[in-house]
């Protein structure tokens, strides 16, 4: 590019705003003009009767020679010059310090699941129309504008720093990829109010001045995401640019008719929202495959779900049809299916939807099926024969090995090492627990975990259970806790974040399971046994092992594949592997080199790079484990957009509609406004091509 | 060089017309043979001149046998006598003279023949030659209305060819002709030598002098555009010019002095200059223009 070689002559800049084709023609210009020029000494012959009349009339008949061609003519010089002077306008000198400033354009590209859709069938994916979105403002860029870019799914990505160079920030346009991630808009603006004053930064090749210009915050979205409460956006200007395809107009609700469902509008997708595995009990071998499928269109679609056996060597394979069933989903309905699967070992199995929608990314929707290993529990109590007795029952040793030690113990190094190393998959303290969690999931009974959000809990004395939530895998077949006494209790208010209450009595919650880090925090709020006494006559009743035989089942992960918690593409996933290996290796379901997972500090395999949805496979020297990796977000299956005001809203309805950043409801568009733009620019160039067609006139001599 | 049009020299109608007309020489010449017109001798013709004295040997037949019963002396009676006129035609045929629609050739040729007829129904004596860097040999000397053809013959067969050299030419047909006429020479004396010797020597033979200046329609308004080389058709020379407006106008200054200046040179030396073009109807120019220049009556 011309600018960089100008650029070193001092502290002129050029903001080219041309690439190198156009700059190749301009150069042509000049170039021609002179060919065009040696191109009129070839002149038609023409016989004439005599050349008596015309010699006399020539002054410069021999004057033919090159040289004093060019001399006399200041014409082509004077062509040149205005040539020149019109290219060094177009290549757009600055000297820096001098006057105007440029605008800041922050590019915020939604690249979640939900944008992987095709609103238009054989058209264009939404994150194809943002990304163009986007290249227009580009485009649209003056010299001495800088834009960032960056795309947002899960996590946010800094795309392209501030920069000036129009062509660098459209490759870098075009290097965003589709992911199957959800939708996390607050990490992407704390992203960009970091980045957006453009003095801290120092940009490729640009360092932007440090005057205070307010950055115009453009997101390309679907709006598929919640609002951004409480945040500050500084000096930002935001403008969310929705794509797809906008809302019905607004129909205001019949009197009486019960409120617009929460689903919000209708889109063109059928997904598969849930799928998990569960071995019957009864039957060996067993297993149970079951999921929910959800319909977001407004008419009620018919449709099948395969299940498909999956090859763990092959997971790029096609796979082989095992059963089917065929749904019938209401309009903006659920529909529950299920597969019984006998499967004496452990197999991946794929979930499809035959039906064809905008986004057939979450048509699909793997499991793995079948034990793998028994989990690892450990014990840590003092001797509390009940809990000692429930771990020993055959249920539980078959699923789990079960060491019991006491406190002292634990304390010990050997032991300690093992927890701090992950050595477990469950850790069950009774009534102690060591300063720092363990690298596994937890139990706790009677203590809190180690943290700050555990700090001040509260006495409470004979509380009684209200309700508990029987749909949590841990709260299977826990019928009977009514009946259950608890005499002494210490409960938090409130529970730490994303903390879900298990058993709440009316002082508050006496179970919840919190997570922390990769794993789950499983807290009884109250103690098994007041020194040598019960505390609680939960031990005699049918629920007791039963909580003690879920709680390894969902937090002892042995049988990782039927985890309580699916994986998600784009989240860490914690791999369990029983090696002592620093390093695993795992196949992703595209058939691609297995990659290399090390032991992080903590002791465990954490996968950051599960992007897709799909089976996977964590090998080791002598074992080998699946998992599942699943996007089962609701909101990226819904793709009705959010953001737009439907047509016909009144006026009272319409804040409902826009997306909340900060506190502010920013109104969607769906057009980029015109942004300033020069002419000059266009004007020059034809200015160039006026003057290269009046020397082409000149020569031609184009006279009556 | 376009080829020679098959147009008629002259057609019946035409002729008619041109029967009515005879050719003019402003100084009264002597001719060879009885013609037609009052000649400087005293002839036989009917037209009493005056008497002069009697010297022995005269012709006893023409003696005024009147006067010398009334003064008994011996006179003769001298009558005019009427002769024929030498018609000399030049006709150009160097090869500048082979362009225009029509070429000028063709233009001059039916000039000539016009003229020719006119003089040999005027029973003129008409040397018709050709010229082009010399002077060709023509037709020597025809006389009667009967030649007509013969003057058609030859005129048809000439062709342009060869450079134009008028000097050259005149300089031939000074030497070779003696007596008085009248000469009328046809040509676009585009001859680089220039046109000023060549008509000095025809004047040297004191001879009635007519020029008829035949020039093209593209000489009169070049229609040239763009970058062009011209090739001059004689002598092959080369001049590279670029039409413009300033060029044109700057030629229409040239074409108007050349002209203006042979004008001027036959004008001032009692030379008869008629100029035209071959788009000009060459029979208005035989029956209106050159009557009123005194060529024909």
């Amino acid at each position: 590019m011309p600018g960089n070689i100008f650029s070193r002559l001092g502290s002129l800049q050029f903001s080219s705003p041309l690439g190198w084709p156009l700059w190749t023609a301009l150069a042509a210009v000049p170039v021609g003009i002179v060919a065009l020029y040696f191109l009129k000494l070839r002149r038609r012959p023409v016989q004439v009767a005599s050349t008596l009349l015309w010699r006399k009339s020539l002054e410069d008949l021999h004057v033919n020679s090159l040289f004093q061609r060019l001399r006399r003519n200041q014409l082509l010089f004077l062509q040149l010059l205005v040539a020149a002077l019109a290219m060094l306008a177009l290549a757009g000198p600055q000297m820096k310090g001098a006057g105007g400033q440029g605008r800041r354009f922050v590019l915020m590209v939604d690249a979640s699941a939900s944008m992987s859709a095709v609103d238009d069938a054989g058209g264009p994916s939404r994150l194809d129309r943002a990304k163009e979105e986007a290249r227009k403002i580009v485009r649209e860029m003056q010299g001495d504008d800088l834009a960032m870019v960056i795309s947002f799914a899960g996590s946010a990505r800094v795309v392209s720093n501030y920069t000036a160079d129009r062509r660098l920030i459209l490759g870098r346009i075009d290097s965003i990829a589709p992911t199957q991630e959800t939708t996390s808009l607050r990490e992407a603006l704390q992203v960009a109010a970091g980045l957006a004053n453009p003095s801290k930064q120092i940009g490729e090749g640009v360092v932007a001045t440090a005057a205070q210009i307010t950055p115009k915050l453009m997101i390309y979205t679907d709006g598929g995401f919640p609002d951004v409460e409480g945040f500050s956006l500084g000096n930002l200007e935001p403008e969310v640019v929705v794509i797809g395809p906008p809302p019905p107009p607004f129909a205001a609700p019949a009197e009486g008719a019960a409120p617009a469902s929460a689903g919000g509008d209708p889109s063109n997708n059928v997904a598969v929202v849930a799928l998990q595995s569960r071995k019957i009990e009864e039957k060996a071998d067993l297993h149970q495959v079951f999921g929910r499928v959800k319909n977001y269109r407004s008419e009620p679609v018919t449709t099948e779900a395969q299940l498909v056996r999956k090859r763990l060597d092959q997971p790029a394979a096609e796979g082989g049809l095992v059963d089917a069933v065929a749904l019938e989903i209401p309009a903006r309905g659920e529909q529950a299916f299920q597969f019984d699967v006998p499967e004496p070992g452990v197999a991946g199995f794929e979930v499809r939807l035959t039906v064809k929608d905008s986004l057939p990314l979450d048509d699909r929707a793997y499991v793995v099926v079948g034990d793998s290993r028994k989990a690892r529990v450990l014990v840590v109590s003092a001797g509390d024969r009940y809990l000692i007795d429930a771990f020993n029952t055959p249920t539980i040793t078959e699923k789990a090995d079960v060491a019991i030690v006491t406190p002292e113990e634990a304390k010990a190094e050997a032991t300690a090492r093992d927890i701090k190393g992950g050595r477990y998959d469950l850790v069950v303290f009774d009534g102690w627990r060591p300063d720092e969690a363990p690298e596994s999931n937890a139990l706790y009974f009677g203590v809190f975990p180690p943290g700050p959000a555990y700090e001040s809990p509260r006495d409470v004395e004979h509380p009684a259970i209200l309700d508990w939530d029987v749909a949590h895998p841990m709260m299977q077949y826990v019928r009977d806790l009514s009946l259950v006494y608890v005499a002494k209790a210490r409960v938090i208010d409130p529970l730490p974040t994303g903390a879900t209450p298990l058993i709440e009595a009316e002082s508050g919650a006496l179970a919840f399971v919190a997570p922390r880090g990769g794993f789950l925090d499983a807290v009884v709020a109250f103690p098994l046994l007041d020194g040598t006494t019960p505390n609680t006559t939960w031990f005699r009743y049918i629920s007791f092992p039963l909580f003690l035989f879920n709680a390894v089942q969902a937090l002892g992960g042995g049988n990782g594949s039927e985890d309580a918690a699916p994986a998600q593409p784009g989240r860490p996933i914690v791999v369990r592997a029983e090696t002592s290996s620093p390093t695993i290796q795992v196949a992703a379901p595209d058939g691609s080199r297995p990659r290399t997972i090390e032991r992080n500090p903590q002791g465990a395999f954490v996968d950051n790079d599960a992007a897709a949805a799909g089976l996977y496979e964590a090998r080791w020297d002598g074992g080998a484990a699946p998992f599942a990796v699943n996007l089962f977000d609701p909101r990226e299956s819904d793709l009705a957009t959010r953001g737009l005001v439907p047509a016909g809203a009144p006026e009272g309805k319409a804040e409902s509609y826009k997306i909340k950043i900060g506190y502010n409801p920013v109104e969607g568009t769906r057009v980029v406004p015109d942004v300033r733009r020069d002419w000059w620019k266009l004007l020059a160039l034809g200015a160039l091509g006026v003057l290269a067609l009046e020397w082409y006139i000149y020569n031609r001599r184009v006279y009556v | 060089m376009p080829a020679e049009t098959a147009t008629p020299l002259l057609d019946p109608e035409f002729m008619h017309k041109l029967e009515q007309l005879e050719l003019v020489s402003k100084k009264v010449i002597v001719g060879r043979m009885k013609g037609e017109r009052k000649s400087k001798r005293k002839g036989t013709s009917v037209e009493f001149a005056e008497h002069r004295q009697y010297a022995p040997g005269d012709d006893l037949r023409h003696i005024d046998w009147n006067a010398f019963g009334r003064l008994d002396r011996l006179f003769l009676k001298l009558f005019l006598e009427e002769e024929d006129l030498h018609v000399h035609t030049l006709v150009d045929t160097s090869l500048s003279m082979g362009f225009g629609e029509p070429t000028k050739l063709h233009y001059a040729k039916q000039v000539a023949a016009a003229l020719a007829f006119v003089g040999l129904v005027n029973s003129d004596r008409i040397i018709l030659e050709a010229f082009a860097s010399r002077l060709q040999a023509g037709i020597p000397n025809v006389r009667g209305r009967s030649q007509m053809w013969r003057i058609v013959q030859y005129l048809e067969r000439l062709q342009p060819s060869g450079e134009s050299d008028l000097t050259a030419a005149a300089r031939d047909f000074a030497v070779k002709k003696g007596g008085k006429g009248v000469v009328v020479v046809i040509s676009d004396f585009l001859d680089k030598h220039g046109y000023e010797d060549a008509l000095r020597y025809l004047l040297a033979r004191k001879m009635d002098v007519f020029v008829i200046h035949v020039l093209a329609r593209e000489e009169v308004e070049p229609e040239l555009v763009g970058d062009l080389r011209l090739v001059d058709c004689e002598d092959g020379e080369e001049a590279d010019v670029t039409i413009s407006a300033p060029l044109l106008k700057r030629y229409n200054e040239n074409l108007d002095a050349f002209v203006g200046g042979l004008r001027d040179y036959c004008t001032k030396r009692g030379i008869t200059y008629v100029f035209t073009t071959n788009q000009f109807p060459f029979d208005k120019l035989v029956l209106n223009y050159l009557r009123e220049r005194g060529l024909l009556k």
